[in-house]
């Protein structure tokens, strides 16, 4: 069999298992073990098992279960219930005031941990009943909250980010600051967005009433701004030393998440259920995740073995003769296409092996690649049909938001995603400029 | 079903979920050992063993915490097609691809076994051999022979040095009890064909979005579920 052949065998095997539902690492790691030992015998058999502990000796990785440790105990302890409610008296006022407060809920709750899940089930259950009570229109706000938690892997600390950066052989610290900017300038666009709309149609987001405005004395107002102190104290307690070099990235998210542990316990959230789900889950989730990542180094050296990188690249240059702006923007679409069916982790862990060295090979910057990467990601995630945000959406809002009303809530947001995108990709100082500062390149 | 099956099914069930729930608090270990770590390196000097010590913590995290997980159903598959099947057909299409997951898990196994060997100081590759002499020389002649058996013992090539096959054991235990529980899912999948639901503490607990749910923090959900665990212990 040609090595073509086997790239393909490969990849249809592995389609295969993915759509009849078998576990996604089960399916990667099988098609990994099954092409090793049929390329090189008994000696591949050590294959799958090596890239555990190749593993074990990338540090970044331990990020992940304290990352995902913070992210359960803010969305379990519910201590996120204060900062929607301060920016529900500061911002109620204004036509759309309230959508454009869930916008800085979501930066803040990105600020505080490293999935946009954890954004959107915050957003979902506490802003998005709210929201509806009040009269916003049900299509806009379910879009904005989807929008919003988007932003929860472009800003740091970003989980996504960290993956990235391994398959990247890329500087974690580095990837994170480029993605501040374009996660604040997605931010603003998506409130502008939200107040043109309003402004136009008031309707869309009433401001609150009268007498309920007149209800929230100012000394409340002064007492709910302490609520946004909490995001902004964790934020810094593990960013700054991180930064300035003290701590490493390992050690900073430890602290995160121990600063975070902590804040639920003083407020008075932390029983013994909402401990016991957040331990438990991050078990099931950290497992879900290392196992997806041991499976797909298996069948990432698999295929280096086999050489098939540099087969694509060939045939996108060569036999094609594309220009790499022409090819970049190919493999944003495709991005976009694979997105609509593949679940995140797994495209994060098929696809980017492949296009990575390819950008590489390309000339294109690698950190500034990563924001356009976990941005379209993001895209992806959310286009109609099959959008993975969109089922986890439905899964956790209320009733009355219908399947159809959040196919249709995505577009306008998604537009303003593509132009942000845009924008990254001609001026990439947009994500390259933070880190430059930071580190002196 | 043979009893002795449905005997396998409880056992290796209880025993995985009691390994897991110890495992779950490992979080807190790795977060001491780094937090320990950031305070020396600030106050006094750097200790050279806790990023490798955290390391190893994690990776007892999730091989030993792995079946556990699959328990829980937190293992993600794509359910495009496979969340509108009914839950025999699920069983059905599961009888034949659990197949393909065993095979990985078996050639992990093997993996696990040839680099522990290895760690060891067996450079061939006949590692199954090697630990069934080092097992045969303990009984007959003690310690002394096996030390006799082992060759140059693998360390890790940093400042610290640890060696590396209490790390490697621990993989290879967590794979083993990985394929216990395949196993066990297989056989739980050949139960629904027949008609009978042993699903104990798994999927049933969560619903078709399962991992929605798990990710969502569905607080309702989240709430049963520890019901329901509380349930499988009393068992």
């Amino acid at each position: 069999m040609s090595y073509e052949m086997i790239a393909l065998f490969m990849f249809s095997v592995m389609m295969l298992m993915l759509l009849t539902g078998q576990r996604v690492f089960g399916a990667i790691g099988g098609v990994a073990a099954l092409a090793a030992l049929m390329l090189w015998g008994v000696g591949g058999s050590d294959i799958p098992f090596s890239a555990v502990m190749k593993l074990m000796k990338w540090y970044p990785l331990l990020t992940l279960p304290m990352f995902i440790f913070m992210g359960y105990v803010l969305s379990e302890s519910k201590i996120a219930d204060d900062l929607y409610r301060m920016f529900h008296v500061w911002m109620g006022g204004t036509a759309g005031g309230l959508a454009i407060g869930t916008i800085g809920l979501m930066v803040l709750i990105s600020a505080m941990n490293g999935l946009s899940v954890a954004g959107m089930a915050i957003g979902a259950t506490i802003a998005l009943p709210e929201l509806l009570k009040r009269g916003y229109d049900k299509r806009m706000i379910t879009g904005v909250i989807q929008a919003g938690s988007s932003l929860g892997i472009l800003v740091p600390p970003s989980v996504v980010l960290v993956l990235y950066a391994m398959i990247a052989r890329q500087p974690v610290g580095q990837l994170w600051l480029a993605g501040v900017i374009p996660g604040l300038m997605m931010a603003g666009m998506f409130m502008l967005y939200i107040w043109l709309r309003c402004r136009a149609n008031p309707e869309l987001g009433p401001p609150l009433s009268d007498e309920e405005r007149a209800s929230i004395t100012w000394g409340e107002k002064l007492k709910l701004l302490r609520a946004g102190i909490l995001p902004l104290a964790i934020f810094f307690a593990m960013m700054f030393p991180f930064v300035k070099g003290w701590t490493s990235l390992t050690e900073s998210s430890a602290i995160g998440a121990l600063t975070a542990f902590m804040a639920a316990v003083l407020k008075g959230r932390m029983n013994r259920e909402v401990f016991e789900n957040s331990v438990r889950n991050t078990l099931a989730i950290s497992c879900m995740f290392m196992w997806i990542i041991v499976a797909a180094m298996g069948f990432g050296a698999v295929f280096d073995g086999l050489g098939a990188v540099k087969a694509i690249e060939s045939l996108f240059t060569e036999k094609l003769g594309l220009e790499p702006w022409m090819i970049l923007v190919l493999m944003q679409l495709s991005f976009l296409v694979m997105g609509s069916f593949l679940d995140d982790t797994a495209m994060l862990v098929i696809v980017a092996p492949l296009y990575i060295p390819l950008v590489r090979a390309l000339g294109f910057d690698l950190i500034w690649y990563g924001v356009l990467y976990t941005i379209t990601t993001q895209i992806a995630y959310m286009t109609p049909p099959f959008g993975y945000n969109l089922f986890l959406m439905r899964a956790m809002a209320p009733p009355e938001i219908s399947m159809r009303d959040i196919y249709a809530s995505i577009w306008p947001f998604v537009v303003v995603m593509v132009l942000a995108l845009t924008l990254i990709m001609v001026f990439p100082q947009i994500a390259l400029w933070l880190p430059h500062l930071i580190y002196n390149k | 079903m043979p009893k002795i099956l449905l005997a396998y099914i409880r056992w290796v069930d209880r025993m995985n979920r009691r390994i897991g729930r110890i495992m779950m608090y490992g979080v807190f270990a790795m977060m001491a050992v780094l937090l320990w770590s950031s305070i020396s390196k600030t106050f006094f000097l750097p200790s050279k063993w806790t990023l490798e010590v955290a390391q190893f913590a994690l990776v007892a995290y999730y091989m030993l915490g792995g079946p556990y997980s699959i328990q829980l159903g937190a293992n993600v598959r794509m359910d495009l097609f496979y969340g509108n099947w009914t839950q025999r057909t699920k069983a059905w299409v599961d009888f034949f691809t659990v197949l393909f997951l065993i095979f990985y898990l078996a050639v992990l196994f093997r993996g696990a076994v040839s680099s522990t060997a290895y760690a060891l100081g067996h450079f061939g590759d006949e590692p199954f051999r090697f630990f069934w002499e080092l097992l045969r020389a303990f009984f007959t002649g003690g310690m002394d022979a096996v030390r006799e058996h082992l060759g140059f013992i693998e360390r890790s090539p940093t400042a610290w040095r640890p060696y590396l096959w209490p790390v490697k054991v621990i993989a290879t235990i967590g794979i083993f009890l990985m394929l216990l529980q395949a196993f066990s899912e297989w056989l739980k999948d050949i139960a629904i064909i027949r008609g009978i639901d042993l699903r104990t503490n798994s999927p049933a607990m969560l619903d078709e979005r399962g991992h929605a749910v798990l990710l969502g923090a569905g607080a309702e959900v989240a709430g049963a579920r520890t019901g329901d665990d509380t349930g499988g212990e009393a068992r």
